[in-house]
């Protein structure tokens, strides 16, 4: 008996290798059916063999019926790949008729964050135009979040900013702009800088979450004026938004940088005719930005009557809102898959 | 700063510039408009009406029943107004309107008798305070007029976004200096000129520092009679939303907007000694009640006017209840100062008290200014409140500094700029707002600064002044000439992002959450104090407890995602997060940060995936191990090459944080540094997350597998000769693990074994109980031959029966 099922199994091998593609529509679909019917079939052949167990010793039964099954699984196992092989599963022909309404086969693909998506395409246009990016501290000293860019103790502007302290002199950074100071401490010109993180601010409503992220930058050189400066960010708006987007700089103030400005870009909702989003002005503020002051160089010992440069920062939140019309700026944090899986 | 363009015009003609043309300039000049508003639009429908006749409410003693002309018709109103009398004109509200205040009146029935609208006092209409009885139009009113036009309020308030610079705009004149400049039109001002003559005051004043306070400027009017305000200065309040109170304190209220200086009016006759003194409170002093009826506690640091014997006034901030100007006062000492701006704003921000005085002073206000404000304030107060001034003054101006005179480079405004710049076109726009310039030389000039731009100390200010006026959109867009370097790569943040993408790639989707969370969540996960994540970096100001600790740790906010996430009836989840957590190191130092990377996976298996192809399954523990494997496949740190830094760890008990399954828990480990983990989160942890189902996580310290050498990409040649495949069914007690099996087989160091892998582990019915089925591949090759079935058959009879006599395991297959 292990005899004639080794041997069976070698001729179900035999027979199923025979059956090959090609020839009439149905043909490798009925020889395969014949097959299953011929060995597996309740009476097929390996059901003629399993019916003499009966007849073989007690003792040697175990054994013969682990083969059988062995030799059962094998060749099902055989007709399965050949099958897979000439036909296919479920529905899905290899050859001939394929129902191409079915989905196609494959896993969810999951996202990034828009907020990342934001940032990677934001530092990404600064660095193909040479910028390096580096990071620093979310928790930063009141030196270098204010006093060094020019913002000393009882400035009113630092009424500009709504600060979580976690010591006298320890904060939770309000702005990406710390990052010039370190670095203009730690490097000589010429410098081209971008520095995104998460920034923080005690303000929640609406339009306010306490933690948003920006990207700061800045560009240091001998004879850098404000011109290369809008031509830069002119650049960046555009690759980022559109290349016949309309710009433009107007005067604002920031302690660090003098000139200051800040970029309005035509609204995107409705154009720059005028609506909801625009407040009716046709503009959307979307940078801020300046000639870098000749305060912050000096405290950080570079010559203001040698080197010049331009500082800008950006808040990566609203050019989401603005790209994506997303309208509430908590949803970014609520991490709702039904919101991440639209980016 | 508002300003309704009607008073505008009192300085500077705007005539022919619409409000959207005037909006565009101010923004443009760097005074950014934030609103231009339509005032008093509520108002539209209401009518001038006279009373004609009237007659007592025959069932009310306190109502009257009126006949009330509004143009050709006589309407009958019933009316509760104690002022009510034939002749008089007000305004009425007919059925249909709606007042400011959200009342709308409807054709009603009062005790019985119709009445046909509604007499309003200021009050309803939102114009004041009056509510004693209906407000009464000056005799000789028409009435079926238009009530807005009658009285002229057909208004447009300007809102203008101060920046902190501009100090000198936060006044009507300031800005209309602004708007004179670039219209090229004149600029009138009611007054521009003020000298204090020289007279013996009826009072005195003293200043202790003329640091703190380096001018002070005091008149004396007598004479004045306190009442309401007339219509004009009342309007001109309400229409920036400043409340009218009476005739003097809307006069001093009137000039602070007009010239930008603060005024304080004190009732003369309760100033003790008639005397001013400008000094620290004593230590007796601390309690003091403010004008709004709050007792303050002072500091010694702050400055206060006093009189002859205590505080009066919060120097710059708030007057005191103590020398308040009220109905029966007869002689106001008229205050115009100027106080230093650091001492001023630390005074405010200690009593948490801002006012529009402190606001000014805080931001500088114009030293120079202050007897202009002084003498245009005691006109109005005689012109108005029938005041007499008293003669002189007290001008004490002890903090005078010359003005100032900087010189500005042609040379260096051009090159800063990117814009070719003259003496004449500099000249020109500068003169405009009113500085003064001179020729110096050829490439430079003087120029002197008024003294209302206090933020006009450097040459950069000026070239900032050029620029803004030339126009920003006059300078050109080049781009900047830089020397070639190559900007250094981030390594850490390169991985970040590489590990950002594989996760995606399977399905994972990232999330952000919050640095601040609360320290309850530590609790939930039932960590003992002594763990190193429960030393947190706290906030002093939070804005809630949820938001009160740095995080240390990413899986809490996970949690709480995965949470929300069920409760929106998501049933798959796969979520990470790369980002920061914190740990305190001293007082006033900072934190460490530390970049880890987190992900949860819970429900479903295959997410949104087609359900036609993948049978809906939960995710186990051999997912979130996948997802690990996987990662660090793909930053080379495992499973690649011949050699890994990184290997998997059952831990010890003792070693496994007090949220996992200890039967599900493994550890990362880089030599004996553990690096991360992957494990099941117990249930009783997710039940106070709100989480009824099973939860996977993974964790890493990002930092350290940054640090970690990465595998290197070494090529090994292809082999010349096949492969014979061999499979391996053992029974073996449950409790074997299927990896020693493996493990074992590749240590058995026989060179003809290639790889060993797991391709089934079963348990059921038909084994005997307490043993299980893992059935091995083994792949054999030689470098030198074509293996025969003979050699492989006596590697592999070797390799069972060592596994056979290692885990008491018997062969299922022949």
């Amino acid at each position: 008996m292990e005899q004639k099922l080794n041997s069976l199994l070698d001729q179900a091998r035999g027979q199923l290798d025979r059956i090959t593609k090609g020839g009439a529509p149905g043909e490798v679909q009925k020889q395969l059916e014949d097959f299953r019917i011929r060995y597996l079939g309740r009476k097929g052949e390996f059901s003629t063999i399993m019916q003499q167990l009966g007849t073989i010793p007690v003792e040697e039964r175990p054994r013969v019926g682990q083969l059988a099954n062995t030799v059962k699984a094998e060749i099902e196992k055989c007709f399965e790949d050949q099958k897979k092989a000439l036909v296919g599963t479920a529905g899905v022909n290899g050859a001939g008729f394929v129902d191409l309404s079915l989905p196609g086969r494959v896993q969810e693909c999951g996202r990034l964050h828009p907020v990342t998506q934001i940032m990677t395409e934001v530092c990404g246009i600064f660095e193909a135009l040479g910028f390096s990016v580096a990071e620093g501290p979310d928790v930063e000293h009141d030196y270098y979040n204010f006093e060094a860019l020019n913002i000393p103790a009882h400035h009113p502007a630092r009424d500009m900013h709504d600060t979580f302290y976690v010591s006298e002199s320890i904060l939770l950074r309000t702005h990406t702009s710390p990052m010039q100071a370190r670095i203009m401490e730690d490097q000589q010109p010429p410098l081209r800088v971008i520095a995104p993180g998460k920034v923080y601010r005690c303000d929640s409503d609406i339009t306010h979450t306490p933690m948003f992220h920006q990207v700061e930058g800045f560009l240091v050189d001998t004879k850098v004026s404000f011109a290369d400066l809008k031509g830069i960010l002119t650049v960046f708006t555009q690759k980022m938004f559109d290349t016949n987007l309309a710009l433009r700089f107007r005067p604002s103030f920031f302690p660090f940088t003098e000139p200051s400005a800040e970029v309005d870009i035509a609204c995107v909702i409705c154009g720059g005719s005028g609506c909801r989003v625009c407040k009716q002005t046709g503009w959307l503020e979307i940078l801020g930005a300046g000639m870098i002051d000749p305060e912050v160089f000096k405290m950080v010992g570079y010559d203001p009557e040698r080197y010049s440069g331009f500082a800008f920062g950006l808040g990566i939140e609203r050019i989401a809102m603005l790209k994506y019309g997303i309208n509430d700026i908590r949803l970014y944090y609520e991490n709702d898959l039904r919101f991440l899986s639209q980016f | 700063m508002k300003f309704t363009i009607d008073w505008l015009n009192e300085y500077v003609d705007t005539d022919g510039i619409s409000s959207a043309e005037l909006a565009e300039h101010l923004t443009m000049l760097g005074l950014e408009v934030d609103a231009v508003t339509e005032l008093f639009q509520e108002l539209e429908p209401l009518k001038t009406a006279q009373v004609l006749s009237v007659d007592r409410h025959p069932d009310a003693d306190n109502l009257s029943l009126c006949q009330v002309a509004v143009g050709p018709e006589t309407l009958q109103i019933v009316c509760g107004a104690p002022n009510v009398r034939p002749g008089l004109v007000t305004a009425i509200a007919l059925p249909g309107t709606t007042l400011p205040g959200g009342i709308k009146i409807k054709k009603s029935k009062v005790r019985g008798i119709e009445s046909f609208g509604m007499l309003c006092s200021e009050r309803e209409l939102g114009l004041g305070t009056g509510h004693s009885g209906i407000m009464e139009l000056p005799e000789g009113t028409l009435h079926g007029q238009s009530f807005m036009q009658t009285l002229g309020l057909n208004e447009t308030m300007v809102e203008v976004d101060l920046t902190p610079n501009r100090p000198d705009c936060a006044s009507v004149i300031g800005i209309a200096r602004e708007v004179a400049g670039v219209l090229r039109r004149p600029l009138t001002l009611p007054v521009d000129k003020a000298e204090i003559e020289f007279a013996r005051t009826p009072f005195s004043v003293d200043i202790e520092s003329s640091e703190l306070c380096p001018r002070y400027g005091a008149r004396l009017i007598t004479g004045v009679t306190i009442a309401p305000s007339p219509w004009w200065l009342r309007k001109r309040l309400l229409s920036i939303g400043l409340r009218p109170i009476n005739n003097v304190v809307d006069i001093t209220n009137l000039v602070m907007m007009e010239y930008g200086q603060p005024l304080h009016a004190f009732d003369f006759e309760k100033l003790a000694d008639r005397k001013i003194v400008v000094r620290h409170p004593h230590m007796d002093e601390l309690d003091f009640t403010t004008l709004d009826g709050t007792i303050r506690r002072l500091d010694p640091e702050m400055l206060m006017i006093c009189d002859g014997v205590q505080p009066v006034a919060v120097a710059g901030i708030m007057g005191g209840m103590n020398s308040e100007v009220g109905d029966s006062t007869t002689a106001i000492l008229l205050e115009s100062a100027c106080f230093n701006p650091v001492s001023i704003r630390k005074t405010a921000r200690k009593l948490k008290l801002s006012s529009e005085a402190s606001y000014r002073f805080e931001r500088g206000v114009d030293p120079g200014g202050c007897l202009l404000a002084m003498e245009r304030a005691v006109r109005l107060l005689c012109e108005v409140a029938g005041g007499v001034p008293g003669p002189g003054g007290v001008d004490k101006y002890g903090g005078q500094r010359p003005l100032k005179t900087l010189v500005l480079r042609i040379s260096r405004t051009s090159e800063l700029l990117g814009i070719a710049l003259n003496y004449e076109k500099i000249a020109d726009v500068l003169l405009s707002i009113g500085f003064r310039c001179k020729e110096k030389d050829a490439d430079t000039l003087w120029v002197g600064v008024p003294s209302f731009r206090v933020d006009i100390e450097r040459e950069v200010d000026l070239v900032e002044e050029v620029a803004r006026l030339v126009g920003y959109s006059a300078i050109p867009t080049t781009l900047p000439t830089v020397h070639l370097s190559y900007p250094e790569q981030d390594e850490s943040r390169m991985i970040r992002t590489k590990i950002g993408d594989l996760l995606t790639g399977i399905g994972y989707f990232e999330a952000i959450n919050y640095s601040f969370t609360t320290e309850k969540h530590l609790q939930w996960l039932g960590l003992p104090e002594s763990d190193p994540r429960c030393r947190l970096v706290r906030l002093l100001n939070p804005l809630s407890d949820e938001q009160s600790v740095m995080r240390s740790m990413l899986l809490p906010g996970l949690l709480e995602n995965v949470q929300r996430n069920v409760n929106f009836q998501k049933n798959a989840i796969k979520l990470f997060e790369i980002g920061k957590v914190f740990t305190p190191k001293g007082e006033n130092e900072q934190p460490m940060e530390k970049n880890r990377l987190a992900g949860v996976l819970s429900g479903n298996r295959f997410g949104n995936a087609s359900t036609f192809h993948f049978k809906q399954k939960d995710v186990d523990f051999l997912d979130a191990k996948g997802a690990v494997e996987y990662i660090l496949q793909g930053i080379r740190l495992w499973g690649v090459g011949e050699t890994s830094p990184l290997s998997f760890y059952q831990p010890e008990q003792s070693c496994i944080d007090p949220y996992c399954d200890a039967l599900q828990s493994l550890a990362i480990h880089a030599g004996d540094q553990e690096v991360g983990c992957v494990a099941r989160i117990l249930p009783e942890v997710l039940r106070k997350f709100g989480i009824k189902q099973d939860v996977f996580f993974f964790d890493f310290d990002l930092d350290a597998l940054c640090k970690l050498k990465r595998v290197a990409k070494i090529f090994n040649q292809l082999p010349i000769f096949p492969a014979v495949g061999r499979d391996i069914a053992m029974l073996v007690p449950e409790n074997v693990e299927a990896g020693a099996l493996v493990e074992a087989v590749l240590a058995a160091n026989e060179p003809l074994i290639e790889q060993c892998e797991v391709f089934d582990v079963y348990q059921g019915d038909t084994l005997q109980s307490g043993m299980k089925s893992v059935a091995l591949s083994v792949i054999y090759r030689s470098s030198q031959k074509t293996l025969t079935e003979k050699n492989v058959e006596k590697v592999h009879m070797k390799i069972v029966n060592m596994l056979s006599s290692k885990f008491e395991g018997t062969l299922r297959e022949g």
